[in-house]
C-alpha cells in the first residue's frame, strides 16, 4: 500500500509574530529553504508527525492582509489560492490582537481551515492584558490556542487542534446592510469553482484587486471553452453560445459593470469602507475577550496616543514639541551653540585663516584663489556652508526627528492634521503625502499617485511644492529663525495661513468628494537609543553626501558667474523684486542659492544675518519667501513625472509668483504693525 | 527593518539601489528605503550602521 501523502499546514501572519519559532518548534531540524518559483521570496518547508500522521509544514512570508502589496504578500496569498491545506495556522501577537484580528476574519471568510494561534501571551500578560480565549473561539467559530512558542507553551494543545482540524462552513460575519447588499449582488454572479469563498472573492473584487479580477475573469470564461472575458460579448453577439447560456456567460461583464456601479454609487473608497467594517466586527469580537488587568486601567502609552490625536490636547502637545524640540534644541543648541563653535570658533579663528593663508601662498592666479578661497570659493562657500552652518543644524534636527519617529508620533500627527483640515475640505488620504512631505517632498509627490481622484492629487502636489519644507530644509530654516525672538512664530503662523488659504481655495475651485482618512496605528513606545542613533547618523550621512556636491557645484557656478559678470547681471535682474519685498540687494545672492536648494538659500540668509545685514523683519520675510519656493530640482522633476510638464510648469510659476507676493504682503504687514521691530 | 511611519516590516530586498525602491528622481541615486505600504522615506543605513539596527530589531523580537 502506498504511503499516505502528508497533509499540508500553512503558517501565515504578520512579520515578527513568532511564525518562524513555531515552524522550528513543529518541524525540528528537518527543513528546506527554497525560493518560491519565479520570485526571490524564500519559503521554508519542513515535516512533522502529529498523532501518528505526517504533516508538511510551510512557513509563508509575512503578510498584513490577503490583499497584497509587497511581493512577499503576493507569494503568501498565491500559496493560499493554489493549495489545499489541512490547516492554516494564523499566528498573531497577543499584544497587538486588535490590529491583527482583521486578517483572521479575512482568512475565515475565505473558507480556509483556520486555527488562530495567539502567541507571545507572556509578554501581553506582563503588560496587564487578560484574555478569554474560549470566548473568542466561540465567537470566531475556529480553534483559538494561546501560546508562548519560545517556551513551547501551548504546543500540545496546538498539535491536538491540528489533528482534530476539519473544514466546516463558517457562518459569515455580518457587516453593515449596505455592504451586505452589495456583496450579495456580486456573489450571485460568480459561478466558477474557486479555492477561496465567493464572499471573500467579492470583497477583493470590490477593493479593485487586479489579480483576483483576472482570476475571476479566467475562471468564469472557462465555463465555455474558447471564450475569454474579452471576447464574451463578441461570442454572444455572434451567437456562438446558446441563448440559455448567454446570461450566465455574460456574468463577468455584468459583474464588472456591477462593481463599477457600486463604487460609483458609494462615491467612496470601498477598500477603506470594508476595512472599517471589518474593524468594527473585530471590536465586537474582542469585547469582553481582552481586558486590561493592571490597576491603572489603560496603559499610559495608550492615553498619550489618544491625547496626541485629540485636537484639544494634540495641538498643545504639538506646540510643546515645536517649542522644546525645534526652537530650544534645534534653534538654541544646534543653530546657536554648535554653529557658534564650528563656524565662529573653529572655522573663523583657525581653519579659514589657515586655508586663506595657504591659498594666498600657492594659488597666485587670482581666478584660482577666488575659486578656492574667494567670496564664492569651494572652501569659503561650499565646504563652510555644508560643514559649519548646515550640518550642525540639520544634525540636531534629525536627532529630534528620529526620536519622534521612533515613538510612533508621526502617524498620530497625521490623524490630528486630518481632523483639523477637515474643516477646509482637505480631509482624506491626501494628508498622508502631506505629512510624508516633511520627510522628503520628492517621494511624497510620488505618493500622491496613490490618491483616488485627480483633484486630491493636484491639491496635494501644490501644497507639497508650496508650503511643506522637507526635514532638512525645515531644520535650516528653523535654525535660522530661532536666533530672532518672534520670527519663528510669525513664520509658522504665516506658513499655516498660506497652507490653509491655498488648500481652502484649491478645494473650492476643484470641488469633489473628500474621502475618510484611515490608517492602522503602530503602538506608541519609548524611543530606543540604538534606533535613534542609527537613524540620525544615517540621515546626516545621506544628507551630507547629497548636499556637499551640490554646494560645491553651486560654488563653481557662482564663481564663474562672478568672473564672467553673469552673476552681476542676474543680481541686477532679481534685485528689484528682492527690493520690493523689503530686502537688501545682498539678499539676491541667497535667493539665487535658493534656486539650487532651499536650504542652500537659507544658509546664505544665515550668513547675511550673522553679518548684521538683515533686520528681524527682513529675515522673516526672506525665510517665508524662500520656504514657499519649489524645494529642489528633484521635486520639480518628480512633479513633471507625476503631473505632466504643463501642470508642473504652471505649479512652478504659481508657486514662484506666490512666494514673492507673500513676501511683499508680509513685509508690508510687519512694517505697518511693527510686530518684529 | 520596520517603517518609521506605519510600523510595518519592509521586505529585505527593498533598499538603496534596488529597482523597486527608487523613484528615480534624485540625482546620484536614492539613499532612502521607501516603505511599500505607506511610501514613507526611511533612512537607508550603510553596512556598519545596519548591524546595530538589526541587533535592535532582534532584541525587539525576543
Amino acid at each position: 500500500m502506498a504511503e499516505q501523502q502528508p497533509r499540508k499546514i500553512f503558517l501565515v501572519g504578520n512579520p515578527n509574530v513568532g511564525k518562524s519559532v513555531l515552524f522550528n518548534v513543529l518541524t525540528g531540524a528537518y527543513t528546506t529553504v527554497s525560493n518560491y518559483p519565479g520570485t526571490s521570496v524564500e519559503i521554508s518547508r519542513g515535516q512533522c508527525v502529529i498523532s501518528g500522521r505526517k504533516y508538511e509544514i510551510l512557513d509563508t512570508p509575512g503578510m498584513y492582509s490577503i490583499m497584497p502589496i509587497t511581493e512577499e504578500e503576493r507569494v503568501a496569498r498565491e500559496i493560499l489560492l493554489k493549495d489545499n491545506p489541512h490547516a492554516v495556522l494564523h499566528v498573531i501577537d497577543a499584544r497587538n490582537i486588535e490590529r491583527m484580528l482583521p486578517m483572521t476574519l479575512q482568512l475565515i471568510e475565505a473558507g480556509l481551515p483556520v486555527i488562530l494561534v495567539v502567541n507571545i501571551l507572556d509578554e501581553a500578560e506582563r503588560l496587564g492584558m487578560k484574555f478569554d480565549l474560549p470566548r473568542l473561539q466561540q465567537r470566531l467559530g475556529v480553534p483559538v490556542i494561546g501560546t508562548v512558542m519560545k517556551r513551547k507553551q501551548g504546543l500540545a494543545e496546538l498539535q491536538q487542534a491540528i489533528a482534530d482540524c476539519t473544514t466546516v462552513p463558517h457562518k459569515p460575519f455580518v457587516y453593515g446592510s449596505d455592504l451586505e447588499r452589495d456583496i450579495n449582488r456580486i456573489v450571485k454572479l460568480l459561478h466558477g469553482e474557486y479555492r477561496l469563498s465567493r464572499r471573500a472573492l467579492t470583497m477583493l473584487l470590490l477593493q479593485k484587486d487586479d489579480e483576483i479580477t483576472a482570476l475571476v475573469e479566467q475562471t468564469e470564461a472557462q465555463l465555455v471553452p474558447g471564450v475569454t472575458g474579452s471576447n464574451l460579448g463578441a461570442a454572444v453577439n455572434a451567437q456562438s453560445i446558446s441563448a440559455d447560456e448567454a446570461p450566465l456567460q455574460n456574468d463577468f461583464e455584468l459583474l464588472q459593470a456591477r462593481v463599477r456601479e457600486i463604487a460609483y454609487n458609494r462615491r467612496a473608497d470601498l477598500h477603506l469602507q470594508i476595512n472599517l467594517e471589518r474593524k468594527k466586527v473585530c471590536k465586537q469580537m474582542l469585547d469582553g475577550v481582552v481586558t486590561q488587568a493592571q490597576p491603572g486601567g489603560v496603559p499610559f502609552a495608550e492615553h498619550l496616543s489618544r491625547w496626541t490625536m485629540n485636537p484639544w490636547t494634540g495641538v498643545p502637545i504639538l506646540l510643546l514639541v515645536v517649542y522644546f524640540g525645534l526652537y530650544q534644541f534645534v534653534g538654541g543648541f544646534g543653530a546657536g551653540t554648535l554653529v557658534d563653535f564650528l563656524e565662529g570658533s573653529l572655522f573663523e579663528t583657525y581653519i579659514n585663516p589657515a586655508v586663506i593663508h595657504i591659498a594666498h601662498k600657492y594659488l597666485t592666479a587670482n581666478w584660482l584663489f577666488e575659486l578656492v578661497a574667494g567670496e564664492y570659493g569651494l572652501w569659503t562657500l561650499g565646504i563652510r556652508y555644508a560643514v559649519a552652518l548646515v550640518l550642525p543644524i540639520v544634525g540636531t534636527f534629525f536627532l529630534i526627528f528620529s526620536v519622534l519617529e521612533d515613538t510612533g508620533y508621526f502617524p498620530r500627527l497625521a490623524m490630528l492634521v486630518d481632523r483639523l483640515f477637515k474643516k477646509i475640505g482637505l480631509s482624506g488620504r491626501a494628508v498622508i503625502p502631506i505629512v510624508l512631505g516633511f520627510g522628503c517632498d520628492t517621494m511624497a509627490t510620488m505618493v500622491t499617485r496613490t490618491l483616488e481622484s485627480t483633484r486630491e492629487r493636484i491639491i496635494s502636489t501644490i501644497l507639497l511644492a508650496l508650503a511643506i519644507p522637507c526635514s532638512a530644509q525645515l531644520g535650516v530654516i528653523l535654525g535660522l529663525l530661532s536666533a530672532v525672538p518672534g520670527a519663528l512664530m510669525v513664520w509658522m503662523v504665516f506658513m499655516l495661513l498660506i497652507f490653509l488659504v491655498i488648500g481652502f481655495l484649491a478645494a473650492r475651485l476643484m470641488p469633489g468628494e473628500a474621502p475618510v482618512f484611515y490608517m492602522e496605528l503602530p503602538p506608541m513606545r519609548l524611543p530606543q537609543f540604538r534606533n535613534v542613533a542609527v537613524k540620525t547618523l544615517t540621515r546626516m550621512q545621506s544628507y551630507f553626501i547629497e548636499i556637499l556636491p551640490l554646494f560645491l557645484v553651486a560654488s563653481v557656478f557662482l564663481w564663474a558667474g562672478k568672473l564672467t559678470g553673469v552673476l552681476e547681471g542676474l543680481v541686477g535682474l532679481l534685485a528689484p523684486v528682492v527690493r520690493a519685498i523689503g530686502l537688501p540687494d545682498q539678499a539676491t545672492t541667497a535667493f539665487i542659492f535658493g534656486f539650487f536648494r532651499r536650504d542652500f538659500g537659507a544658509a546664505g540668509l544665515y550668513d547675511l544675518q550673522t553679518s548684521g545685514l538683515l533686520s528681524a523683519t527682513q529675515l522673516t520675510v526672506a525665510a517665508v519667501t524662500l520656504t514657499l519656493f519649489v524645494p529642489c530640482v528633484a521635486q520639480f522633476l518628480m512633479m513633471k513625472k507625476e503631473r505632466g510638464f504643463k501642470v508642473s510648469l504652471l505649479i512652478f510659476i504659481f508657486v514662484s509668483v506666490l512666494a514673492f507676493a507673500s513676501g511683499w504682503i508680509l513685509n508690508k504687514f510687519l512694517l505697518t504693525t511693527g510686530l518684529l521691530l | 527593518m520596520n517603517c518609521g511611519f506605519c510600523g510595518k516590516e519592509i521586505p529585505a530586498e527593498i533598499g538603496p539601489g534596488m529597482e523597486k525602491n527608487s523613484c528615480g528622481s534624485c540625482p546620484g541615486g536614492c539613499r532612502k528605503i521607501h516603505c511599500p505600504h505607506c511610501g514613507y522615506a526611511n533612512p537607508a543605513p550603510g553596512k556598519f550602521l545596519s548591524k546595530f539596527l538589526k541587533k535592535s530589531e532582534e532584541k525587539d523580537k525576543d
